[in-house]
């Protein structure tokens, strides 16, 4: 690849990566999750989060409903936990239906392509 | 914490909302702490330089403090920055009370004095609605004038942005200044500002309110107030105005000098309700009426309410500063 198609390529799996997250955060939240804890969860399942967009990403979640939070400060450094909301769980499991409806749309149309 | 940290959480939360600022510096720093265990845990060599190096590292792959803000702040939707917010705020708190005490004042004072046989209900429904536009116009002046002044609606921070190219913010970009020192100072300006105004009140014709033919253009004050009331008049204002120059020059809020500064602003009030109680303060020909007691009794109480509404709004920035 060119130096142009790799900044096209780092472009579109910037987009892909986006709402990706979104979705892998939900997913990962839950079980109680506070950032660092997220961020390492999501790392390490290969799902590359950068804490500069995770942290404000949760709390646009929080904010729409989907995560719910709480700081414990039972531990030597106060942590803010994040858990899904009743909410939170409708849309996690329709993002994974869709999900599953695009991962089998994505791999029909490959096979039908490949000459 | 350490203070690079602390700079760098301050960095982030000062382009945000006053109120989201403690939660959200909290998990940053937290987050920040956990990042550096993490890679300290995996090195051998704990020494504090090497802490440092790793914490330098941490911050700079956080990335520029303002692209984090910009991401928590989503977008700017509002007229007043959140740099100027807090003194926006603090300008609505102190200007509106004052504004709407001196047009009671004022209204009752000079409807008092134009007609002297005039009902309660007149009072009340010309005092009303003169309050109210006087208001208005004072919220409308404060808004316009820090609006204007606001170095951005986001606090300035898609000018730093615009200014600097992606992927090369490292920690020697951070701003130093302290922003809660810039508020600090920039409170006690205003204060000082009030201060010299309220200095200057015994000198202000009643021309300049437009309501000069009540006593042919002279001051407000009594003439004849004894020259020892104004000299304490002014003695108490000065000491207020050491107190905002002390916070001034510190750029900070120790309680000891908020404890001082509680203490002159209620001395001065003691001064003011025995002056006002024991004689006529305001000019005669404004209050030469059998209501004039009734207008003295309504002017302490007015000054009162100012530095009771003080006391408490100091004690809620030290409590809100103190977390």
């Amino acid at each position: 690849m060119n130096e142009d198609e790799d900044k096209a390529l780092a472009t579109h799996e910037q987009e892909l990566r986006r709402g990706t997250v979104v979705f892998a955060s939900l997913v990962a939240c839950r079980r109680p999750q506070y950032g660092y804890s997220l961020l390492t969860t999501l790392t390490e399942a290969g799902i590359a989060t950068e804490a500069n967009t995770l942290y404000p990403l949760l709390r646009r979640l929080e904010k729409q409903g989907l995560l719910t939070s709480v700081w414990n400060t039972e531990q030597a450094r106060p942590r803010k936990y994040y858990t899904l909301t009743d909410s939170g769980a409708e849309v996690a499991a329709a993002l994974h239906r869709h999900w599953l409806e695009l991962n089998s749309s994505i791999t029909k149309l490959w096979k039908d392509g490949t000459p | 914490m350490s203070a690079l940290t602390e700079i760098y959480v301050d960095n982030v939360t000062r382009h945000l909302p006053e109120d989201s600022r403690p939660d959200i510096a909290a998990e940053i720093t937290a987050t920040i702490d956990d990042m550096v265990d993490a890679r300290l845990g995996e090195d051998a060599d704990s020494s504090p330089d090497h802490t440092a190096t790793v914490e330098r590292e941490v911050l700079e792959e956080l990335g520029d403090p303002v692209a984090l803000s910009r991401e928590y702040s989503n977008s700017p939707q509002h007229l007043i920055g959140p740099n100027s917010y807090p003194l926006y705020i603090w300008a609505l708190r102190w200007v509106l009370p004052i504004v709407g005490l001196l047009a009671v004042l004022t209204n009752i004072v000079t409807t008092i004095a134009v007609s002297p046989g005039v009902q309660i209900g007149e009072i009340i429904g010309k005092t009303a609605g003169n309050t109210v536009i006087a208001l208005l116009t004072a919220f409308a002046v404060i808004t316009i004038i820090i609006g204007l002044g606001d170095p951005g609606r986001d606090g300035g921070a898609a000018d730093s942005l615009r200014k600097r190219k992606p992927g090369t913010w490292t920690i020697d970009d951070l701003d130093r200044r302290d922003s809660h020192s810039k508020q600090i100072r920039a409170e006690a300006g205003l204060g000082l500002v009030f201060i010299v105004a309220l200095a200057a009140i015994p000198f202000i014709p009643t021309t300049l309110l437009y309501v000069g033919h009540l006593n042919d253009g002279e001051t407000f004050v009594n003439p004849d107030l004894g020259v020892g009331w104004l000299l304490g008049y002014w003695a108490f204002l000065a000491l207020m105005a050491a107190v905002e120059v002390i916070k001034f020059t510190t750029a900070s809020a120790k309680p000891t000098v908020a404890i001082i500064g509680g203490i002159v602003d209620i001395a001065m009030a003691v001064f003011l309700t025995i002056a006002l109680l024991t004689q006529p303060v305001l000019h005669p020909e404004l209050t030469n009426t059998a209501n004039a007691d009734f207008q003295q009794i309504i002017t302490v109480i007015a000054i009162w309410i100012i530095v009771i509404w003080d006391q408490v709004s100091t004690w809620r920035i030290y409590r809100r500063n103190r977390r």
